[in-house]
């Protein structure tokens, strides 16, 4: 990080010491006798077409090159007669191009120890100690080598002379170092691509802070596990910064008078880039979590950069303007499958990736962004410029790719006083290509110049045939054969090559936001003559009209078409033999959720986050609104005695994560209690962490809130009488809201004895809990449940899937109710959601519920449960629009979901998706027979590191569970 | 013994007499409905159907009443018992409980294995399933390639062997997977093995399926050296238990069933069938939709597993499982339905006529949809002659329902196997009788 030093004293200490240091630097220059000595340090470059920068040409111009700088450079420029003079006609000359994303390779990525430093410590672990308990100060994570933020790439650079060679080979005179583990990485630094000392190469120490939202490396077992809590631990470890300083600070005005605060070596790196100085490079990983890194950058207070997932077509409309990325030339490439039928294998969504690969980044330039380009990721660092050339094809105006590899990233660096340019005064870094163009691929790199000092390929063989090339005076093209049989073959080559580059700049693959989104939005719309099932007191009501203004119900009853209070006339549509449901409110789900629905590390993982993984782009809202689903309880696993945060949402398919929040739904948290919590069906080697037991899961729990009192109590007693801050924390924040009557219990549960601990636990500390999850014994304690004021929502059949639900009944339900108890049926899977509405019959099968109050199982007793029932879950008058239209009675087997309406928008209507999948097909088949068509022109893959192929097949995060049904103790991440 | 619990303990008796198929004389019975639904004919209504000796005698609007004991079945609907094929019950008792699952047994080739006499007969799910109509089930033995035989079980009986409808319902192939694992460009965990070139998966596939081929074709070679020892000349092959349960399966008397899900599973199966004149019948059968042609052509029976599956594809319609069955049928194939075989579904195999149900609300005629877990099934199974639909001479295995029974409020009211009725009640209904009993808390806590 940077060195900030303050003081006069000191600052003559430090030019006393840097006199030393240039002084013994000259000493060594001077190599004794034998060696070759060094070469003059004066260049003189003439003759060849010089692109000062992008946008501007001198041809010729000329370059004076002393002392590793560009002393001057012009058309006409004075050549200083000690200056080597290089003739360079035919040839190209660019500032040097920056390497954006160089991984630290191998061994020398940052490890725990192997710099001395120590991993950080308590927030690394997620929770505070467990309360009460002295001296347990490393929980779980805190020797987690993926939290290294003050590693220093710079500390740990060694330049590796044929890595370099690789990289100037494709015209790169610097690259941008980065730590390639982890989650807080460390920081980056900025070298030169010369093969001396890492101290000569290194022209910037530290860059950026790098962040990564990276779960492969983690251990199911240690916090955090999944993403959302890898993003839980980012935001943390931030605030844990803040804190670090705003207790330094406390410390420095009051050294006399309280205790000292530990030093922090991880804490303390982070400072820089909360104060904005040293920005963060965020590695999301994903479209979407692109997104989140930067709402979260703003949440902290960071500068953020980005690397590109290369996916950010997926939501072009999440970028925003003038941020700024890295982006990988690393493109899908073709496999080559054993066999014809082995293409079904392959879906429309990778497809598509692969189609629009390479318009990414001039996709990322219209929307505003800034590129800096890298050649990582590719499996064969030569496709670069191959690839670049398709970027350019695909719209990427040359003049921005030339930026992108110049001017954008000494920028996005700091380094613009150094680099990206040729202008007097900067280092003497260039890139020269022999012929016109840097972007014709053919154009070989003849040489590059690192700071003054020209780096070239060892010479080659003279080729046979250039003998004659060099009589008849033409250029040396490969396209040029002499003999007539080559000429027909290179001819039916070039054919071809031009066959696939035509293929290559078309882009098939539609916009995926194109199938989404709202079908109709009239402003009012008018329902007539329709059978309603309002689910408020009046009932079922037959041949009555449905009117809605504005995305609200306005009226409703045989009446509302008398109306004539809303603005402009409404869409009429004949409801005629339509049954018009609220829309269904499915209480528990984990259906739209990037990663893991369980951070499954912890017994408490309060702090982890659902709405930070909301998963805005799988294809389960469709199918779930073709159930006649509007919204959705999103929930944490229940791998934890206390889990994450909660999130509900409304399925206006093709809005963002932000826009399908439901923003009205007070927040809630998933608990849980029994056999997952305790781990029963972890395997025999999970055995140790607290608790194992039911008394335990209570012990725990009771921990949690006693531990959220106190940390309720420091903050209490901090605002009413100041001292040093109490440090945030986010789990025991979450509790702390609970107490504090803000936030809602949801609690997986089975057994009596479970549901009655937790009633009276939490009613000693005055909290009601706001549902029981599942609770398949509810019916045992119904009475408990309905004096202690929680729902209950379950399953209405399920049972027998493990032991703690051998007693479930299919009665549950409707024998809760009947005891007071607001009971919903939900689906806790994504396949079952799509027919809860015949969920909800069965309570009127096994439990003689009626219909009209089977049906509020599925719609206003979830809305009561989440706190959401002044909005929606009946249709009355000032509700949300939300509704959904039905062949027959929502309770027949028989019928089927017409239409679903959100906030007054039609989101889903049958013969549409009809027609919706039609066209997917359609894309699929023309998509495939393109990838085809390429795949025999060019021969299939070529890949060398990885296998042919090798990144075709990376599903994305936003589509890895799709067709998958998760349930509550999904590992998988 | 009081009055009150004395003709409960009589019909239990009865019950008894009648499952062990004890030939205590009973008299003929007439039942009454409001629809009788004959699944082969059209529905009748009201109808009667009339027993003897567990098998039915007479049906129509009216049959004869003389000397027969009159139900009547006020307002209520009279189906063939429901046939469940292709599950875990039986061998299922608690999903997540190690100690209570017989489903998976080691080894590849294992075709001497036999689910019938595993079939816990007291297993609690049984009833369960029962209680909604189902009559009969087949526990399908899993694990390897070829894992053995399954049986066709009844829901009554007081022993595996009382129970067991058919012991050798068909041989179970597990049709090896054509999924290739696609390299990724992402580093695993190091644990994980260095991923295989697509070639060399594509050789491993061909080399699975020519290993499966050879084991039918030993098994006919051995089935041909038993015929020729018996015959005389030859000296007979070592008895090899493998090989001797194979015998039925060579000659055709026990049908084959392959669980083929994936698109190229269920084509690599049918060519292999059509080569070897095979006939087979396809299980699981995710993706037959999209080749319900060739399965209709090659009049290949399905038993479709994945109504209640998401769309494994995604350019394919939300309700494209919803409308397979009736693809399939329209097509030519004989479809049954199958709420799973894994040990989870067990529990659940009440629900198979909701599988019926969403297939008919998505198109499928509500008839055809009843024949899916009706006569489909019973002629899949091969007990067509006696099960799956009610005409006279086949068993008087019927229930009767409150209601359309492919509509989730309906309820099971009654129902008889071979002639006798059974009890419906189960654990559940057990619970539920305990704890909406429970007297109702006092208000202080």
């Amino acid at each position: 990080m940077t060195q900030r030093c303050s003081g006069a004293p000191r600052r003559a200490v430090w030019f006393f010491l840097a006199a030393i240091a240039s002084h013994a630097c000259f000493g060594a220059d001077l190599l004794p006798p034998g060696n070759r000595p060094a070469a003059p340090e004066t260049h003189a470059l003439t003759g060849g077409r010089v692109i000062p920068k992008p946008g501007e040409c001198l041809d010729p111009g000329i370059i004076i090159i002393r002392d590793g700088r560009i002393q001057a450079v012009g058309p006409n420029t004075a050549i200083p007669p000690d200056a080597r003079v290089w003739d360079m006609t035919g040839k190209t000359i660019y500032a040097g191009f920056i390497e954006s994303y160089w991984p630290l390779g191998g061994s020398n990525a940052p490890t725990p120890n192997g710099d001395g430093v120590e991993p950080i410590s308590a927030w690394t672990a997620g929770v505070a100690p467990f309360h009460g308990v002295e001296g347990k100060e490393t929980s779980p994570g805190r020797d987690d080598p993926r939290f290294m933020p003050q590693g220093r790439a710079a500390t740990l650079y060694v330049p590796r002379p044929k890595q370099n060679a690789g990289l100037r080979e494709l015209g790169f005179t610097a690259a941008l170092v980065v730590p390639a583990r982890g989650i807080l990485r460390g920081s980056s630094t900025l070298v030169n691509l010369s093969d001396g000392s890492a101290g000569d190469a290194i022209l910037r120490p530290d860059v950026f802070q790098h962040v990564a939202f990276d779960v492969r490396t983690a251990e199911s077992r240690s916090y955090p596990s999944s993403l959302m809590g890898v993003i839980a631990s980012i935001r943390q470890a931030f605030f844990d910064a803040n804190h670090y300083m705003a207790d330094q600070a406390d410390y420095g005005r009051n050294p006399t008078s309280r205790k000292r605060p530990p030093y922090d070596a991880a804490l303390d790196a982070l400072r820089p880039c909360l104060q904005k100085q040293l920005p963060v490079l965020f590695e999301p990983g994903s479209a979407l979590m692109v997104w989140r890194a930067g709402q979260m950058a703003a949440e902290i207070g960071l500068n953020p950069v980005y690397l590109s997932s290369g996916q950010e077509w997926r939501r072009p409309d999440l970028l925003t303007r003038d941020s700024s990325f890295i982006v990988p030339v690393n493109y899908p490439e073709l496999p080559k499958l054993p066999e014809d039928e082995d293409w079904t294998q392959v879906s429309l969504d990778q497809l598509r990736a692969w189609d629009w690969a390479a318009e990414n980044p001039a996709l990322l330039r219209s929307n505003g962004c800034q590129i800096a380009l890298s050649t990582s990721g590719l499996s064969n660092r030569k496709a670069f410029r191959k690839n670049l050339k398709i970027a350019i094809a695909r719209g990427l105006p040359e003049k921005d790719a030339l930026a992108a590899l110049t001017t954008v990233p000494a920028r996005l660096f700091g380094a613009e006083s150094q680099l990206g340019t040729i202008e007097p005064g900067k280092l003497a870094n260039l890139t020269v290509v022999a012929g016109t163009n840097y972007f014709d691929p053919e154009n070989k790199i003849s040489e590059v110049w690192i700071d003054g000092r020209i780096l070239r390929e060892p010479p080659q063989a003279p080729k046979a045939r250039s003998s004659t090339d060099v009589a008849s005076g033409t250029p040396d093209s490969p396209d040029a054969k002499t003999n007539s049989t080559a000429t027909a073959q290179g001819e039916k080559k070039k054919q071809g090559v031009k066959e696939l580059q035509e293929l290559q700049r078309t882009r098939i693959a539609r916009i995926p936001l194109e199938d989404r989104g709202p079908l109709a939005q009239p402003g009012s719309i008018l329902i007539e003559n329709a059978t309603l099932w309002t689910c408020a007191e009046t009932g079922r009501v037959e041949r009555a009209d449905l009117l809605v203004v504005d995305g609200r119900i306005a009226a409703i009853g045989p009446k509302a078409r008398e109306r004539s209070d809303y603005p402009g006339p409404p869409l009429v549509v004949d409801g005629k033999g339509w049954h018009v449901t609220p829309g269904l409110i499915d209480a528990h789900s984990h259906t739209a959720i990037l990663g893991a629905v369980n951070e499954m590390s912890l017994p408490c993982t309060a702090m982890v986050r659902i709405q930070d993984v909301v998963n805005s782009e799988t294809d389960n809202l469709h199918q779930q609104l073709a159930g006649g689903v509007t919204a959705v309880n999103l929930l944490h696993g229940s791998a934890n005695c206390i889990g994450g945060q909660n999130c509900v949402i409304k399925l206006r398919d093709g809005a963002n994560p932000a826009g399908l929040i439901f923003q009205d739904a007070p927040p809630g948290i998933k608990f849980a209690l029994g056999e997952n919590p305790k781990q029963s069906g972890a395997g025999d080697r999970h055995t140790t962490r607290f608790p194992q037991t039911r008394m335990g899961v209570a012990t725990l729990i009771a921990n949690r809130f006693t531990a959220a009192k106190q940390y309720l109590a420091d903050w209490a007693k901090f605002k009413a009488s100041g001292g040093p801050p109490p440090r945030r924390d986010l789990e025991l924040e979450a509790i702390g809201e609970i107490i504090e009557g803000h936030r809602w219990i949801h609690c997986h549960s089975y057994r009596q004895d479970e549901i009655l601990m937790l009633i009276r636990l939490m009613e000693s500390f005055n909290v009601r809990v706001g549902t029981f999850q599942h609770v398949l014994e509810g019916y045992k304690v119904a009475d408990e449940i309905a004096r202690h004021g929680a729902g209950a929502s379950g399953f209405s059949d399920w049972w027998a899937y493990k032991f703690e639900v051998y007693d479930a009944i299919p009665q549950n339900g409707s024998l809760m109710r009947e005891r007071g108890v607001t009971v919903s049926f939900n689906s806790d899977s994504s396949e079952l959601a799509r027919r809860l509405y015949v969920e909800a019959a069965k309570a009127v099968k096994y439990g003689g519920t009626s219909e009209m109050d089977a049906l509020k199982f599925v719609t206003l007793n979830p809305a009561k449960q989440l706190r959401i029932d002044s909005r929606v879950g009946s249709l009355e008058t000032g509700k949300d629009a939300d509704f959904a239209i039905w062949s027959g009675s929502p309770l027949d087997s028989g019928s089927v979901c017409l239409q679903t309406w959100v906030d007054g928008k039609k989101y889903f209507d049958r013969a549409a998706a009809a027609e919706r999948a039609a066209h997917l097909d359609a894309e699929r088949q023309a998509l495939l027979a393109k990838a085809r068509k390429c795949e025999s022109l060019a021969g299939g893959g070529s890949g060398q590191d990885s296998p042919p192929g090798a990144n075709f097949f990376d599903i994305q995060l936003e589509k890895q569970f799709e067709g998958r049904d998760r349930h509550c103790l999904e590992e998988e991440r | 013994m009081n009055m009150k619990t004395l003709p409960i303990a009589l019909l239990g008796l009865g019950c008894l007499a009648s499952s062990q198929g004890l030939a205590a004389p009973s008299p003929d019975v007439v039942l009454q409905a409001r629809v009788v639904h004959t699944v082969t004919g059209q529905d009748i209504s009201p109808g009667e159907v009339r027993f003897s000796d567990g098998l039915i005698t007479a049906i129509g609007t009216t049959v004869d009443h003389s000397g027969a004991q009159m139900v009547a079945l006020t307002n209520q609907h009279l189906y063939p018992g429901l046939i469940a094929l292709d599950t875990g019950m039986g061998l299922t008792e608690i999903s997540g409980v190690r100690a209570t699952l017989d489903l998976t047994e080691v080894g590849d080739y294992t075709p001497e294995v036999e689910s019938w006499l595993a079939a816990n007969p007291d297993s609690e799910l049984i009833p369960v399933a029962r209680a909604n109509g189902i009559v009969c089930f087949e526990p399908v033995p899993q694990g390897g390639t070829v894992s053995g035989l399954s049986g066709l079980i009844s829901v009554e009986g007081w022993t595996t062997e009382q129970r067991a409808i058919k012991k050798a319902m068909a041989l179970h192939i597990f049709w090896p997977s054509m999924d290739l694992s696609p390299p990724s460009s992402q580093p695993g965990a190091p644990s994980q093995p260095p991923p295989r070139s697509l070639e060399d998966q594509a050789r491993e596939r061909r080399t699975k399926i020519r290993e499966l081929d050879d084991f039918f074709e030993e098994a006919r070679a051995y089935a041909k050296a038993r015929t020729a020892a018996a015959s005389g000349g030859t000296s007979p092959p070592a008895l090899i238990p493998a090989w001797e349960a194979m015998l039925p399966v060579v000659t055709g008397e026990v049908p084959v069933m392959i669980h083929a899900n994936e698109l190229r599973q269920i084509q690599t199966a049918v060519a292999w069938a059509r080569e070897r004149k095979m006939k087979i019948i396809i299980a699981g059968g995710r993706d037959a939709g999209l080749v319900a042609d060739l399965l209709g052509t090659n009049r290949i029976p399905v038993i479709f597993e994945h109504v209640f599956t998401q769309p494994q594809k995604d350019t394919l319609a939300y309700d494209f499982l919803f409308r397979t069955p009736e693809l399939l049928r329209k097509a030519g194939t004989i479809c049954a339905l199958s709420i799973g075989a894994d040990s989870f579904n067990a529990a659940l195999t009440r629900n198979l006529p909701y599988a019926a149900a969403q297939c008919a609300a998505f198109g499928c005629p509500r008839e055809e949809a009843l024949r899916m877990i009706t006569l489909n099934p019973a002629e899949i199974a091969g007990v067509a002659n006696h099960l799956g639909s009610l005409s006279t001479g086949k068993d008087a295995t019927v229930f009767s329902a409150d209601g359309d029974i492919l509509d989730a409020r309906t309820n099971v009211k009654r129902m008889w196997i071979r002639g006798a009725e059974v009890t419906l009640s189960d654990r559940q209904t057990r619970l539920y009788d305990r704890y909406r009993n429970r007297p109702k808390t006092a208000q202080a806590k």
